[in-house]
């Protein structure tokens, strides 16, 4: 017995297994901030990162260009036949917008939970072992990106950010399955908006779970659900998916809704950092 | 200069995981498949096994953890894993003699216990709900896949280029 415990290598072996529970307790901790030197350490990769992804990018650029000149044709008459209802949507959107800002500043109210500040960041990164899904962007604190802010492409959300460093984040994508991820959202009907939160992702399905819909709410399929902005931490209004199938929970109490996200987590390279403009309103008074 | 190549190397191969998963064609398979490259534990085992064991376990150590703080944000995962791999297939490659091909099979069968080990790792600390089928179908077979297409282009050059720098340091 003395002699198994003398073992060198048994006793680093015991030793690291507890460390090693130690340090996955440790960063499993709902932290706020990283530790300095894991700041230190992420901006110093991130920097190389960068250096590395830039030419990378340029070779798969002039590929994916080349994959689309093949579709130009097709796309360019699908897009033709579009521009015109384009026009006419445009000048609606500008009549609506024109008369929202007048009404607005009947009411004397200035601030929406719309409005939000862009930050445009580009992924430099992602997590090769894809058991959580996360990619890493080349902006952080110094260019005003906190915790939680939420993150979109074009097309609609894709994530929120995670953790902020000096000049990296990391951003958490919606297809991570994380308990304290939830987002309020509401979906657009025809009778009034009903809400629900955004609890979840079914990897089977690559569908979205929206989940505490009212059990008499009337929603249909290819509806779109958007994010309402009551969470406290997104604007109003970002795209998250469409409504795919709707079925009754587990409990048969409420109903959950399958939504399609409307952006696609896997192919994003160029990616808006949404900081609302409430919240800058608001940090500029209390300073 | 010369003793900045392996760290210049271990860099690329670090850096290249991440380029790989980002550039990797999207819509070609379907989107469960997932590919995981481990080309970074690939270049740990080529340096354990033809430059040197301790290098091979420093290696880990300082890789893991970058690994673990860039990545994915869990600490002491890779951080053990990969010294301790490092460390085993050293013992191990007492029963054999170095052939690339046992290399590359030992390379091989090492993917797979880190991507049990991780797994069960992330099972225990319910970051998953993936079941074992899943696992296996989704993400060891892909992974396995793209492990050894890239162990079929890049093994012997690595080990040329290891076994040659190994020979100029003594």
């Amino acid at each position: 017995m003395p002699q198994f415990f003398l073992n060198k290598r048994l006793i680093l072996l015991l030793v690291s297994i507890i460390f090693l529970v130690a340090l996955i307790g440790f960063s499993l901790k709902d932290r706020k901030e990283l530790t300095w030197s894991e700041q230190f350490v992420k901006d110093t990769t991130g920097f190389v990162q960068f250096l590395f992804h830039q030419p990378a990018q340029l070779v798969a650029g002039f590929f994916e260009n080349v994959q689309d000149m093949k579709n130009t044709y097709k796309e360019n008459k699908l897009l033709k036949a579009r521009l015109e209802e384009y026009v006419m949507l445009e000048a609606e959107v500008q009549t609506l917008k024109k008369e929202n800002e007048e009404l607005r500043a009947v009411l004397d109210k200035k601030e929406s939970l719309r409005d939000f500040i862009p930050i445009e960041a580009t992924v430099i990164g992602r997590n090769p072992d894809r058991w959580q899904e996360m990619v890493i962007i080349n902006k952080g604190e110094q260019q005003g990106i906190k915790k939680d802010m939420a993150v979109i492409t074009p097309s609609g959300l894709i994530g929120k950010i995670q953790h902020a460093s000096q000049f990296t984040s990391t951003v958490q994508l919606l297809s991570a399955i994380d308990r304290q991820n939830r987002i309020s959202a509401y979906v657009q009907g025809k009778d009034g908006s009903v809400f629900g939160l955004i609890e979840g992702y079914d990897d089977k399905r690559q569908a979205l779970l929206f989940k505490q819909i009212p059990f008499d709410a009337k929603i249909e399929k290819k509806q779109l659900v958007l994010t309402s902005g009551l969470g406290g931490i997104f604007p109003k209004g970002l795209p998250i998916g469409e409504v795919e199938e709707v079925v009754p929970d587990e409990y048969g109490l409420t109903k959950m809704a399958y939504v399609k996200p409307a952006a696609n987590f896997y192919d994003v390279d160029e990616v808006i950092v949404v900081k609302r403009k409430i919240d800058a309103v608001q940090e500029g008074e209390t300073k | 200069m010369r003793k900045l190549f392996l760290p210049f190397l271990a860099v690329v191969f670090f850096v290249s995981e991440s380029l790989f998963v980002e550039l990797w064609p999207k819509h070609i398979w379907d989107e469960q498949y997932v590919f995981v490259p481990r080309f970074l534990l690939i270049f740990l085992l080529f340096v354990t096994i033809y430059v040197t064991r301790t290098q091979g376990i420093v290696y880990g150590v300082i890789f893991g953890l970058l690994y673990d703080v860039v990545y994915t944000e869990i600490l002491g995962v890779y951080m053990f894993a990969f010294p301790l791999i490092a460390y085993v297939a050293a013992k191990v490659m007492k029963w054999f003699h170095t052939y690339l091909v046992v290399t590359c099979f030992l390379s091989m069968v090492f993917i797979s216990v880190l991507e049990f080990y991780v797994y069960g790792i992330q099972l225990l600390i319910g970051k998953t709900t993936m079941s074992f089928e899943q696992f296996y179908s989704y993400r060891l077979l892909p992974t396995l896949l793209v492990n050894a297409l890239f162990l079929l282009v890049f093994s012997y050059p690595l080990k040329q280029r290891l076994v040659k720098m190994h020979e100029r340091e003594e």
